[in-house]
């Protein structure tokens, strides 16, 4: 599991509908701030990438000091951003399937607005549970 | 693509990688120079610079060309050294604090649009001081010794013509100790070209000593090295200069006047003239010369393959030798040297080719020797080298990367030098377009001091700014780090400046982290440069801020509260954020025709009341058309749609604040903020205005704590709340606002005040929200806002209602006598009082006598009890419509007291709507009548649960057993079961078993069950139809006691209150299907008991459970019975026995009947066929048709039917005579008589129950009889039993 890790999912119109630190260090202050900052700086990257590529797992495209930045985007261009410290291409890519599973099932969800935001908590642990098993 | 020439990067090249020349001179020179008010060097900086020098050039090649521009950099010989590092670092800083100070005028400005942004160009966009930075951060490194451009070509001695011995002076000058470190350790050949100046002052006169001393040094050193250079020929020292020749090149020159005052136009002449003489028949030829010198010997020993080999050969050996990283390890004489400045010359002279092919051959050298500084600082040159070219732009960028990378790779020594690399190397990339990657470099760029990285950062996110697409949220995030890094150092001004670009970027974004983080930190840094306003403004958008931590929030919070306490001023803060007003729970109650008596009243729909006021008040269009008579001329159209409120007469606003924190927050003195004026036209320009005034300039204004409201408490009066809120709360206030005057009043909106420091605003037009207002309009298209527009009208009297003592919660059943109470506070009268109420079951209206009487009793039997109220006023009960007498006056001394009946008539909960219409003396106010509405809620709970069961007395006619249930079903209460009355004239009631059986121990306590049973009987079939009137003096028969030993007397079931609420019990219980004939209404009167110590405590509560409809007859509308004696004594020896009987038949229906008798000799099985052909006649197809044969078949059942009838075996022992079957008509409610006769053959016990009633309905002469079609209308009955005892006469 990444020291450092912060996940979000970006609605097409670039608002964030869900994010969880996910890391083992224990959450700092200034930390979420600082998350947000740098996976919305990377927003500007995946606008370049995201065309460039028919895959939805971007990699890493992004990064900052010694975090990087992976993206996976959906057919709806809705964006599962994962901020992490340590280089696992492989946990991320399955990490990033997983939850876009999941994802699709709260659009599934009749009662959920698509680009509203997530405020499930069955989606929240099962993300957090993706995360220990994968990152 | 641009020249390189011509670019940015390019220009600076031209600038700063360009000969070196060394000033050296005596303190007599900078003394004459000094009179003009610069040094040496300043005065002859603007003559250095050539724009169109036009020399030719040829270098290694045969080829010349001609160079156009020229410069060279003139630096004392003092300051030919690695310039000190912590001077240059105060240098840097200056540039910044500077530059920070010069901006901070537009600080407060709202942060321009990032769409404008874009549009504007480049370099207005980009701070200019960059450029200024740079410039400084560049020359940092300059002189060092691995590079050989900065390395001086020339050496300039300067000697004044006053020195004594100036030929000495020109030797001592050039004395080595003086020389700067880089000629002393080797590093530079200390043979340079030397070139001697004699600067003469005019103003000393002796031009002649002066040319003297010019021969004896063109002998010394050489005619063409010498020169005379005369200044200050200026004697008055006024000299003006068109343009100001040294403005640009000292930035503190301010007043042209005093620089160059001695220099006239001569002297400007000469020293061009002497610098364009020192360049171009000195540097420029030395420089070739050295060029071609060393390009030969070069050639000769490194070029070629050969050479090359040897090369390679004699490094390897080399290879061994200890490591000595930045040591003088290449002295001017090495090759390596040579070559590099080789390469730098021929750079400074525009040969690029030739430099790159040298920089080229060497870095290899410096890389096998592991010299990294040497070979990165070569790197970078052919970097630039390829830049200029314009050619292998990969290449270029290469060789930066390597060169930038090595400079880091060397440790802290190389930083500075990675820092000038990086610089150039960005500029390279912006020239050419990459602003991506230049903005890539700007962020590795590495800073040893936070303040360079920050001013890197900065120049990294105009480059995102730059790029294209346009990297926004690059820019914005490199921004903050910026103004992160820059407030780390002091630089407050700058800090805001880079968030105030950012905050363009981050403006209403949804990223709340990023929100917080930038508005919380610019507010700060406002609050400590004393710009409170600002600082206020950002801190705001930060205080709703739910989804940070705790204490999160309470940085914010306390913050916020130090900023408004450094302020000292009292805050009014529009759209302040905490708390938070839910706008759609937003609820406005106002009296205009219609007043509460409470609060809970006036939450009820308005629907409601309205159903219920329906038939009471003047009809809406009657109402509107008598107002619009009287009142068109007082009352502006416009008016007409907006809400009336009356002077005196509060408006009360809900409003629901939350707390978005989890801190808790203390608000203090709520209050509304009102509009008054008096007049009616001026009112909306005037309301407007004051709201333009909070809209467009105020976000935020200081106030005296005085305060504006203090002129309007004459006009209103406001309520002022406290509040305490925990976190996430959300709390309900109510506000009132109560006018004095008439005119017209708008709610603006409601202002509180945060924790006793800052006063929130909140203008409810300018938010545009939807607001429910329940007491609104009548009409649905009027607009929302003005919802809040009053129009006050005189005070008009307002009646206060309230019941006492209403009772909250009440068994079922509990009837009691409450008092309405009716006070009228104004002088004036009011009259025409009505009143309704909406459950009649539950409350009534009593006659105001009751108010007098004690009571339990009054309820009670009494001999005087007038006979005027037996009767049910049905107009009345049915209406519930209750007019007050006219006499009724209230003033404002006696309230009006009425009695009202109450009884709990169901368990529930149930709601209370109370009514009162009066109407004003005053018939000129706009208002002619109001109402008074009451609401009040009460629980009722079961008490005891009564179900009856009757059933006819076979053997008489009209009776009937009655079966009472009673189950207490409380949970602790006991009662006392009084009276079981039957409502009506019609029925009698009698208890089958003695009074003390009925409940031997007197109450029923909680869970127990009771039954008992009673006879009934209908007086009126027994009495003729005539005789109705003298019943009614026997009425006392229809009540039954059921207590023991009561002294006191019966109940009156036939007065108010229990005829009243019986009427509407039966309303309420009416059946859908009734049967023919009666049905009994039963009143159970019970009364609480508590116990041993009854009557002491508390009054005797009755409670009274009505039981409607409770039929008594069969399906069949006939009732009949069989008359005739009971026992005969007949001797059967002389003949057969004839009994004559009678039947009395009774049609208890509506319609005429039709009754056919038919008398059997058998006796009808009893099976189910028949019993199902006698319930109904309306049976279609197969069905029974008793056939006489099947007299034999049946006898058996006739057996079953029990041992009553004789066991003669086949015969019946009589048989009916007469007519077998007779017919008649029966009117409504008629009886008829029927004789019928039986012979009977033997003595015994005769059982005449083998006849067969038919009947049908004969339907009524009007054609109404299609409405109750399910009504059966026809049937069979069995005949009852009737047993005769026969017996043989002696």
């Amino acid at each position: 599991m990444a020291s450092t890790a912060c996940f979000m999912i970006v609605s097409k119109n670039d608002i964030p509908i869900y994010e969880a630190e996910v890391g083992s260090v224990p959450k700092k202050e200034d930390a979420a701030h600082q998350h947000q900052f740098i996976l919305h700086a990377a927003l500007d990257i995946v606008q370049d990438m995201a065309w460039t590529t028919s895959a939805m797992f971007l990699k890493a495209i992004d990064r900052f000091n010694d975090l990087v930045v992976s993206v996976y985007v959906t057919a709806g261009h809705t964006r599962l951003m994962l901020l992490h410290d340590s280089r696992n291409d492989d946990g991320i890519k399955s990490f990033f399937q997983e939850v876009h599973e999941l994802y699709i099932k709260t659009l599934l969800n009749p009662l959920y607005l698509p680009g509203s935001r997530i405020t499930s908590s069955h989606f929240d642990t099962k993300v957090r549970a993706l995360a220990r098993k994968y990152l | 693509m641009a020249d390189p020439a011509n670019t940015k990067l390019g220009r600076m090249l031209l600038d700063e990688i360009t000969p070196v020349v060394m000033v050296l001179r005596t303190p007599l020179v900078e003394e004459s120079c000094r009179k003009n008010g610069f040094s040496l060097i300043e005065m002859l900086a603007p003559f250095s610079n050539f724009n169109n020098i036009d020399v030719p050039v040829r270098t290694a090649s045969d080829q010349p060309y001609r160079l156009r521009k020229f410069r060279l950099r003139l630096f004392y010989g003092s300051e030919v050294r690695q310039p000190n590092i912590e001077a240059a670092k105060e240098r840097l800083k200056e540039v910044i604090t500077f530059s920070g100070d010069k901006d901070i005028s537009d600080l407060c400005s709202d942060p321009p649009d990032i769409e404008s942004l874009i549009a504007i160009s480049k370099q207005e966009m980009v701070p200019s001081w960059f450029q200024n930075f740079n410039k400084e951060l560049i020359d940092v490194v300059a002189f060092s010794e691995h590079e050989a451009f900065d390395h001086p070509v020339a050496c300039l001695v300067a000697v004044s013509s006053k020195d004594k011995d100036p030929i000495d002076k020109f030797v001592d000058l050039f004395n080595t100790n003086q020389l700067p470190p880089l000629l002393n350790d080797g590093a530079m050949d200390p043979k340079i070209l030397k070139y001697f100046l004699l600067v003469h002052d005019n103003q000393d006169g002796m031009l002649e000593k002066a040319s003297g001393i010019l021969t004896e040094m063109r002998s010394a050193f050489g005619a063409n090295d010498c020169r005379l250079l005369c200044i200050n020929s200026s004697t008055d020292g006024a000299e003006e200069h068109q343009e100001n020749l040294w403005a640009s090149y000292k930035a503190s020159i301010s007043n042209s006047k005093q620089y160059g005052c001695f220099l006239n136009a001569d002297d400007i002449e000469e020293l061009r003239s002497t610098m364009h003489d020192f360049s171009s028949k000195h540097i420029i030829p030395h420089m070739e010369l050295k060029i071609r010198v060393l390009n030969q010997q070069i050639s000769a020993t490194r070029r070629g393959f050969r050479n090359q080999i040897r090369n390679l050969w004699w490094r390897k050996g080399k290879d061994d030798a200890p490591e000595n990283a930045n040591g003088p390890m290449y002295t001017f004489s090495s090759i390596e040297s040579q070559i590099r400045v080789l390469g730098d010359y021929a750079f400074m002279l525009r040969d690029y080719e030739l430099a790159l092919s040298n920089y080229r051959l060497i870095s290899t050298d410096y890389k096998l020797d592991k010299a990294w500084k040497h070979y990165a600082g070569v790197q970078e040159m052919m970097g630039l080298a390829y830049f200029m070219l314009d050619q292998s732009r990969k290449d270029a960028e290469y060789c930066m990367e390597n060169a930038f990378s090595t400079y880091l790779k060397i440790g802290p020594s190389g930083g500075r030098n990675a820092t000038r690399c990086g610089i150039w190397w960005a500029e390279m990339l912006k020239a050419r377009d990459q602003f991506k990657d230049a903005a890539g470099v700007y962020f590795r760029i590495p800073g040893e001091e936070p303040l360079h990285s920050a001013v890197m950062l900065e120049q990294a996110s105009y480059c995102f700014l730059l790029s294209t697409p346009t990297m926004l949220r690059k820019y914005g995030f490199h921004l903050v780090l910026s103004g992160d890094l820059y407030r780390k150092c002091d630089q407050t001004k700058h800090a805001i400046r880079t968030y105030r670009g950012a905050l363009s970027v981050f403006k209403g974004t949804t990223w709340r982290h990023i929100r917080d983080h930038v508005h919380f930190h610019i507010g700060k840094w406002y609050a400590f440069l004393g710009m409170f306003d600002e600082a206020i403004k950002h801190v705001l958008e930060v205080l709703p801020c739910g989804h940070q931590t705790k204490a999160t929030q309470e940085l914010f919070l306390r913050e916020f509260f130090r900023i408004i306490q450094e302020t000292g001023k009292t805050y009014e803060v529009l759209r302040l954020q905490l708390p938070v007003i839910n706008f759609p729970l937003i609820k406005v109650v106002f009296e205009d025709h219609r007043t509460y008596a409470s609060t809970a009243a006036s939450s009820v729909r308005e629907s409601l009341w309205q159903s219920l006021e329906e038939d009471m008040i003047p009809s809406l269009s009657v109402m509107k058309t008598n107002w619009l008579e009287s009142q068109q001329k007082v009352l502006p159209k416009k008016y007409k749609e907006s809400n009336v409120c009356v002077a005196g007469e509060a408006i009360k606003v809900d409003i629901s604040f939350r707390n978005p924190l989890q801190i808790p927050i203390s608000i203090s003195n709520v209050s509304l903020i009102c509009k008054h004026s008096a007049e009616f036209d001026e009112t909306e320009s005037d309301a407007n205005g004051f709201l333009i005034d909070h809209q467009n300039d105020k976000e935020l204004r200081a106030v005296s704590n005085s305060g504006e409201f203090s002129l309007d408490t004459s006009l209103f009066t406001l309520s002022e709340i406290d509040i305490s809120m925990r976190g996430g709360e959300t709390i309900l206030v109510q506000l009132t606002v109560t006018p004095k005057i008439e005119g017209s009043l708008k709610v603006v909106g409601v202002r509180w005040k945060l924790s006793g420091s800052v006063v929130g605003i909140c203008n409810f037009n300018s938010d545009i929200i939807k607001k429910k207002v329940t007491k609104g309009k009548k009409k649905p298209k009027q607009p929302v806002k003005d919802n809040l527009q009053f129009l006050v009208i005189k005070s008009l009297p307002r009646l206060e209602g309230i019941i006492d003592n209403f009772p909250k919660t009440v068994y079922a059943g509990d009837l009691r006598r409450l008092t309405l109470e009716l006070r009228n506070p104004s002088k004036i009268v009011v009259k025409n009082l009505k009143m309704k109420i909406s459950h009649p079951r539950y409350l009534i209206i009593a006659d105001q006598e009751v108010m007098n009487s004690e009571f339990p009793t009054c309820l009670r039997k009494q001999e005087s009890s007038s006979e005027s109220c037996t009767q049910v006023d049905a107009a009345r009960a049915a209406s519930s419509l209750f007019v007050f007498p006219e006499t009724t006056a209230i003033s404002s001394e006696t309230p009006l007291k009425w009695p009202l009946w109450f009884r709990a008539a169901a368990a529930g909960s149930i709601s209370l709507y109370i009514t009162i219409y009066y109407e004003m003396e005053d018939e000129s106010s706009v208002i002619t009548y109001r109402t008074l509405r009451m609401h009040y809620n009460l629980e009722v709970l079961p008490s005891l649960e009564v179900s009856f069961w009757t059933s006819p007395c076979s053997s008489k006619l009209q009776e009937f057993l009655v079966r009472m249930d009673v189950i207490n079903r409380t949970s602790s209460e006991s009662f006392q079961i009084q009276q079981l009355s039957c409502v009506g004239d019609q029925w009698e009631l009698v208890l089958l078993q003695p009074v003390e059986s009925v409940s031997p121990l007197e109450v029923l306590i909680s869970g127990q069950a009771l039954s008992c049973f009673f006879k009934l009987k209908n007086r009126r079939i027994r009495q003729s139809t005539e005789e109705n009137t003298s019943s009614l003096a026997t009425s006392g028969r229809a009540d039954v006691k059921l207590v023991d030993g009561d002294s006191r007397g019966l109940y009156d079931t036939s007065i108010s209150p229990f005829i009243l609420f019986h009427h509407h019990e039966r309303v309420h219980q009416e059946r859908q299907e009734q049967g023919h004939g009666g049905t009994v209404d039963f009143i159970l009167i019970s009364e609480s008991w508590s116990g041993s110590d009854a009557g002491l405590s508390r009054t005797t509560e009755v409670f009274s459970h009505h039981t409607c409809h409770c039929r008594v007859a069969s399906k069949s509308p006939i009732w009949w019975s069989m008359n005739g004696p009971r026992s005969v004594r007949h001797d059967f020896s002389a003949a057969f026995c004839e009994i004559n009987l009678s039947m009395t038949v009774y049609n208890s229906s509506e319609d005429v009947v039709s009754v056919r008798i038919v008398t059997l000799d058998y006796t009808p099985a009893t099976n189910s066929a028949t019993s199902a052909a006698s319930v109904s006649g309306n049976e279609v197809g197969w069905h029974d048709t008793s056939q006489l044969s099947e007299i034999k078949v049946t006898s058996d059942v006739i057996g079953s039917r029990g041992g009553k009838a004789p066991s003669t075996d086949s015969v019946s022992p009589f048989i009916w005579s007469g007519t077998s079957s007779t017919r008649f008509n029966l009117e409504p409610f008629s009886s008829a008589q029927v004789p019928l006769q039986i012979c009977v053959f033997s003595p015994g016990t005769l059982d005449l129950s083998n006849y067969i009633l038919y009947w049908n309905l004969v339907s009524s002469s009007d054609g109404g009889h299609d409405v109750d079609g399910p009504k059966v209308s026809s049937g069979t009955c069995q005949g009852h039993s009737y047993h005769v005892a026969v017996l043989q006469k002696e």
